[in-house]
């Protein structure tokens, strides 16, 4: 088994990942050698650990892992799957604390599973996915034509529907939705999260929808909560550009169709424009109009820690950034 | 205890059920699914790679509808099958399922200019989204129209058994939630039975997890006539390995936007299979593939279960990429794609028989009891076959509906099955689990009742399965006797069912005295339509079997010949 030298400094990070790649993780071990897989069992009062031995067979995924535990070791290990390969969705979690689909994720010779995070613990590793399936209803995530359907084969080219098509490869498996910073505030936001955005996206971003059914979608999700932290991306097995080509085209569309959501993000926008930098004086005026201003004591900290300059904002100092900023934002704006 | 109510029960959450529920539904007639995965998730529908394209629809030549509907009748059901079915069938899904799919939102691939994707040749077919994963976005559609008509389901709720009322008609569906435990009796005026044809009933199978043959087992302790149960499918090109991949299969059929398809080598590397130059006419080519691989097994050159690859070294990596998933599974093993093959074996695929059923109205030999999609013994199911069912069945229960009795769930009958299945929760025998007899029981079948039979193994096998009833099953044992989430509970109750069709799959193969297209008997070489040309139909009579033989018509499609070595013939 080749080693993979620790990372031995800031400028070598990310290497030893990018060293593992899929042929290593594919070879690093060999029928006969015993893996060892520590599962999060809980019951629904207490947790712990349990550990076991597995011999490796070859190409073995981490559901054949826990296949083989069910039947020789531990007959009552609660663990969802139903196709095993990488269409249901059902056998998401966490393999060394990342999201993985068990079906679809070569086992690794030291190994902790977890159930996904953000949702409920039935048993062991099986997740209550009514939250997910509540978030996702309550977007109404369907087609509502404006015009009447002209027959088999509608107009329609692969061009309009380039995202929508990305969308439609989810699976609904939840792994971005565990993974997931701003979700995992709970309710301090009313984010919807990134997989119910791509649950929606697959007929928001479609030519054929209604705007205004569209619009009614995009105002209950909460969608620039996202701080595009591409966490959701890294993790969607069906490699989804989840941010990119999803939740950037809902927002777009939600600045669109309901710009009062988009407030923080225009506001945002306009200052980088004009000023040339982020000054988060004027983002917070903007945003909070004058009542920011009856907060004293908070001012005075923000002062004191050299947050914000009441000088730069007021005089409305510009850097020789705006210039550059104003064309790279136009010309965004502009790309199709 | 809950107790729901409704006027239709359908059990089963795929192509079939959920067509059924919202055809139901327009109608004003109220349906419930119980569906023991996850409505739209589990079952085979969501497993179809690319849609056929039938009848003239999306400018389809006569020859290529008539080829659509030869391969539907030859090569998917060798004859046996109901032509005039399939009639209705083909004229259905040309007329109504391609604009309805599309009006509901379903994207049928098209290219940058706006031409729907369609594989050339003689049977073409197009994708939804992507070829490989049509079933992906069909179902997930499927399951928000279920949620947006607000129609009621029950998910990972298994039905354990079919109630009846004092006057023998099915009205009624015992199911265990088993996330809570919580047992659920739904009273209903009829019963549709939608459970799918691919049940887990081999060493290797596509069947997903929780496909244990529950729905011919539930119909055969009701009283159902069954047909055809011996007729298996198999896939000779599913990957050998990792083992939870075995239903991930290197599709034959043709590619779309692309002459080429997948091609088979031997373990000395020889080509022995390349559906583009070997069988145009076979769009899905599973039997021809596999007469093939039989011939490479008896030279010593492959074996059932691997020594054999499949893959795309003929082709571009883009031209496998453009429009199909093809390549993901090759690449998530570390293979280069398309340079490298992969080892292929073969899996029990669809079971082309079930429950009998009449095609006009899919009711059953049972009152009050329904039948759609590939548990029924009419055909083997395509999705647009078993969507075609969910509507014909839809019309028989409107028309029988008037005349429907809705007695109060019989006491006596809900009773006995909460003491069975809690006996089977509380299973404290010393010899052996309920997963592991699972596993024995697929040992049995994949030696002694897979790709090749004889009337000895067959004989061996129902010994096997006899003594398995009898000795084994009362002496499980279950470590963890939880009502929540326990699986072991349910492989338990599973088995129960594996055990019933195991041991009628053996017995309908021992009937079947010929070989028929995926049916290798190795005493009975030749394919027979003299004798055998019919549906083997069997039902109960008193405490044994009785079998019975019903010829086919065939008023469209002949075979053109009595009998001749099946591996000689073409479909």
């Amino acid at each position: 088994m080749p080693a993979i030298a620790p990372a031995s400094g800031a400028s070598q990070l990310g290497q030893a990942e990018n060293r593992d790649t899929l042929a290593l993780r594919n070879t690093r071990l060999t029928p006969g050698d015993t893996i060892v897989v520590r599962v999060r069992r809980y019951d629904g009062a207490d947790a712990r650990y349990q550990s076991f031995k597995v011999p490796y067979r070859k190409y073995m995924r981490i559901l054949d892992a826990l296949n083989w535990i069910a039947e020789n070791e531990a007959t009552d290990l609660a663990f969802r799957w139903i196709c095993g390969s990488k269409m249901c969705g059902s056998c998401a979690l966490r393999m060394n604390g990342r999201e993985v689909l068990a079906c679809w994720e070569a086992v690794e010779p030291v190994m902790t599973i977890e159930p996904l995070r953000n949702l409920p613990v039935i048993r062991d590793l099986v997740v209550d996915r009514a939250p997910f399936e509540d978030k996702v209803a309550a977007l109404e995530p369907w087609l509502e034509r404006n015009a009447a359907y002209g027959g088999f084969p509608e107009p329609l080219s692969h061009k309009q529907m380039k995202n929508a098509s990305k969308a439609l490869d989810c699976i609904g498996c939840m792994c971005c939705y565990s993974a997931c910073p701003v979700i995992g505030l709970g309710d301090l936001t009313n984010f919807a999260g990134p997989a119910p955005l791509v649950q929606l996206g697959q007929t928001a971003l479609d030519p054929r929808n209604s705007p205004d059914k569209v619009r009614r979608s995009l105002a209950l999700t909460g969608i620039f909560n996202c701080v595009s932290c591409y966490k959701c991306e890294e993790a969607c097995p069906a490699a989804i550009p989840i941010v990119t080509q999803v939740i950037e085209p809902l927002k777009a569309k939600a600045a669109e169709l309901v710009p009062a959501m988009a407030g923080h993000a225009r506001s945002l926008r306009d200052i980088v424009q004009s000023r040339g930098f982020v000054d988060p004086g004027a983002l917070v005026l903007r945003v909070k109009g004058l009542s920011a201003l009856a907060n004293l004591p908070r001012i005075l900290r923000l002062l004191i820690r050299g947050k914000i300059n009441p000088l730069k904002t007021f005089l409305f100092v510009r850097t020789a950034a705006s210039a550059p900023a104003r064309r790279l934002l136009n010309k965004k704006a502009a790309a199709p | 205890m809950q107790i729901l109510s409704t006027d239709v029960a359908i059990i089963g959450g795929g192509a079939a059920g959920c067509y059924a529920a919202l055809d139901l539904r327009k109608r004003g007639i109220e349906p419930l699914i119980i569906c023991k995965g996850l409505v739209g998730k589990s079952g085979a529908s969501l497993f179809a790679g690319n849609l056929v394209i039938s009848g003239r629809a999306l400018g389809n030549s006569e020859e290529n509808a008539r080829n659509t509907a030869e391969f539907l009748i030859k090569y998917h059901n060798q004859f046996l099958i109901d032509q005039e079915w399939a009639r209705r069938c083909g004229a259905w899904i040309e007329q109504v399922y391609y604009p309805e799919l599309e009006e509901l939102g379903l994207y049928f691939r098209r290219d940058d200019d706006g031409n729907v994707v369609t594989s050339p040749g003689a049977i073409r077919s197009i994708a939804a989204n992507v070829q490989g994963n049509s079933g992906v976005p069909f179902m997930d559609l499927r399951r928000k129209q279920i949620l947006r008509a607000g129609i009621p389901k029950l998910e990972e709720t298994v039905a354990t058994a079919l109630l009846r009322n004092a006057d023998g008609a099915v009205g009624g569906v015992f199911c265990l939630d088993y996330m809570t435990g919580e047992y659920i009796a739904v009273q209903a005026r009829a019963v549709v039975l939608a459970t799918g044809y691919s049940d887990r009933l081999h060493q290797r199978s596509t069947g997903t997890r929780e496909m244990s043959a529950d729905g011919v087992a539930m119909a055969w302790r009701a009283g159902a006539t069954l047909v055809n149960m011996e007729m298996q499918w198999w896939h000779t090109n599913d990957i050998a390995d990792p083992p939870c991949w075995q239903r991930m299969q290197v599709y034959p059929n043709p590619m779309l936007g692309s002459n080429k398809s997948a091609r088979m080598v031997n373990s000395l590397g020889e080509e022995f299979f390349n559906q583009q130059q070997d069988d145009p006419l076979a769009f899905g080519p599973y039997t021809v593939q596999l007469k093939a691989l039989a011939k490479q097994v008896r030279a010593g050159k492959a074996r059932y279960d691997g020594g054999y690859y499949a893959g795309f070294d003929h082709c571009d990596a883009a031209e496998v990429d453009s429009y199909t998933t093809y390549g993901k599974a090759y690449r998530q093993l570390g293979l280069r794609f398309p340079q490298q093959l992969v080892e292929t074996a073969v899996t029990s695929h669809y079971r082309q028989g079930g429950v009998d059923v009449d095609t006009t109205s899919m009711r059953s030999s049972v009152p009050g009891l329904y039948v759609a999609g590939g548990v029924g013994g009419h055909s083997n199911g395509l999705i647009g076959l078993a969507t075609y069912d969910g509507k014909v069945v839809s019309d028989g229960i409107a028309q029988d509906f008037d005349g429907f009795s809705s007695g109060p769930l019989p006491a006596n009958e809900l009773d006995a099955e909460r003491r069975r299945l809690e006996r089977l929760r509380n299973s404290s025998g010393t010899r052996i689990s309920p997963i592991k007899l699972k596993e024995m029981l697929r040992g049995i079948m994949w030696d002694k009742v897979g790709v090749e039979k004889d009337a000895a193994g067959l004989q061996s096998a129902i010994e096997d399965i006899e003594r398995i009833r009898l000795d084994l099953l009362p002496d499980m044992a279950i470590a963890n006797r939880t009502p929540t989430a326990n699986f072991e509970w349910l492989d338990a109750i599973d088995v129960v069912n594996m055990v019933d069709a195991c041991d009628l799959i053996a017995r309908s193969s021992l009937q079947r005295k010929e070989s028929r297209g995926p049916f290798f008997r190795r005493d009975f070489p030749a394919t027979d339509n003299i004798n055998w040309l019919v549906a083997n139909v069997v039902s109960k009579s008193g405490n044994s079997l009785r079998f019975e033989q019903r010829p086919y018509a065939l008023p469209i499609f002949r075979p053109g010949f009595d009998t001749k070595n099946n591996l000689e013939v073409g479909w």
